[in-house]
Parts: C-alpha cells; structure tokens; sequence
C-alpha cells in the first residue's frame, strides 16, 4: 500500500507541518527502501523548533502520518531543537547496510555534539529506541 | 543608486549581487538544480497588481541571468518557486531573516520545488538572501 501523509485540521497554516509532510514524502518517494520503515513506524512524536516558535506533532501509524499543528496528545518522543539543528537532522549520513547514523559522517558528528551540548534534547529517547531509528532513516535525505 | 523593490532593475543589481558575493560562489557550487524564483503576492495596497517574480538562473555558484515577470504563471519553468508576501521580502532584503526559519514559520512558502534537494544546498540559499541584503533596495512603503 502507498503511503498515507496527511495534515491535521488547520495544520496547512503552519509552515514547518507544512515542510515535515513535504520532506517525508519526497523522501519516500527517492528512496523507496524507506517505505518499509515507514510501514513499522508507530507512534507520536513532538518536535519544536524552539527559535522559530512552530511545533508539530507527527502521528506515524504503520503506513500512515498525520502531521498535526502543534502538541496533540501526548508524545512518545519529544525533541526540542534550534531551526538550525532540526534541519541538520534531516542531513544525517546512513551507513550504507544497516541504515544507522553513520558516525564518520559531519552532520552525524556535529548532531550528537548538539545533542551532548543540550542544544538537541530529546525526551522519551530511551523507551522508544525503534521508533527513533525508523525515525532518523524517515526523516534522513541521505 | 537604490533600485525599487521589485522592479527589473532590481532583478538585474540582485544577479550582480549574487555575482559578486564569494560565499555563494562556494556554498552554490554544486547547485545543478535549476532556477530558483522569488514571487512577491499581489498587494494592491502597494501597487503590485499581480504576484510578481524575479527568476534567477543559478548554477554552479553563479547567476547566469535573471529574469523579471509578472504572473506566478509565467515562473513555471522554474523548478523552484518560492513565494512571500512583499513584508516578507521586505524582511529577507533588510538581511533580518534565515530562509529555513523563516519557511518553518510560513512566512516564506515553497510552492513548488524538491524540499531535500533545498535543504542539502541550505548554505547556498543563506548566501542568495545574503546577496539580496547588498542590493541597495527603495521599497515601496
């Protein structure tokens, strides 16, 4: 089945559910390997860009994303970022097999550096090593 | 000499601003992508009467020209088209605006474009907003 990426109600006011639901999709469409995480991603996760004053909620249920304006619900993961960061996300080296976050590469190295400066923080992490892995590789243009 | 903000002539200082700013010769290097359009919305408040584009032939880290049109019809052959309400515009030339943030918080919108390709190249588009700050700008309001 193809997957579903849809905008919660009122969510085309902002801009970064807007760029979030553009970005997964346009992924999944250059890298179809993706959809099989995509496909096994469950769960809601919270991201808010702190400088730019926008949040969203994504509800991943297993082939479908709602992208919602805002905190809806309550997150499994939540990760709290400057615009600068949450975009270096989206830029993370994979390896090439096991689709990991490739420590060699820059954008990892600079990304867990914010992480180990407080600059990334990143709430439910531990509960929810899955769903951020399949996360990570959804959200990654590499 | 100021140029009206938008106007040709703006079109054209803003190509021989991107020209001359060496970071974006560096950071647009590997741009291949295609042209990048500015559409400003209708205001007929500010006598723009229809949305208005200024297209930038981009590639390679240069501007091989520009283009200015009227119409968000006649920007199709763009493969990137960022539209903005001319505060927005405003905002970006007086050089107080990151574009990525500034998309994130819908106040510039990429209506049409391949969003990872913009984010892998988003030190270049840093650097094409950089340039629009070094046109000497008379608005309109």
């Amino acid at each position: 089945m193809a997957p579903v990426i849809e905008l919660g109600p009122g969510a085309e006011e902002n801009g970064f559910a807007l760029m979030m639901s553009d970005l997964i999709r346009q992924n999944l469409e250059d890298h179809p390997h993706k959809v099989r995480d995509f496909d096994r991603l469950r769960g809601r996760v919270a991201i808010v860009v702190e400088d730019a004053a926008v949040a969203v909620t994504m509800l991943f249920e297993a082939g479908k994303l709602t992208v919602h304006s805002g905190i809806v619900g309550i997150p499994d993961l939540t990760i709290r970022a400057p615009s600068d960061d949450v975009m270096q996300m989206s830029l993370v080296e994979l390896t090439p097999r096991l689709q990991l976050p490739d420590l060699r590469g820059e954008v990892t190295r600079q990304v867990m550096q914010a992480s180990r400066q407080g600059r990334i923080r990143m709430y439910g992490l531990l509960g929810n090593v899955p769903l951020v892995v399949r996360l990570t590789r959804v959200m990654s243009i590499n | 000499m100021a140029h009206k903000f938008p106007s040709k002539e703006w079109t054209d200082a803003y190509k021989d601003a991107v020209n001359g700013n060496e970071a974006y010769r560096v950071a647009g290097k590997e741009w291949t992508h295609g042209a990048v359009a500015m559409v400003v919305k209708a205001d007929r408040s500010l006598g723009i009467e229809v949305d208005t584009g200024m297209i930038l032939d981009v590639d390679s880290g240069s501007c091989h020209g520009t283009e200015f049109v009227h119409g968000l019809e006649a920007c199709d052959g763009a493969p990137f088209i960022i539209l903005a309400p001319y505060a927005q515009w405003k905002e970006v030339i007086q050089g107080g605006v990151d574009p990525i943030k500034a998309m994130m918080q819908g106040r510039l919108k990429l209506t049409k474009g391949h969003l990872p390709t913009m984010l892998r190249y988003v030190e270049s588009s840093r650097q094409l907003v950089v340039s629009a700050s070094r046109v000497p700008t008379e608005f309109l309001d």
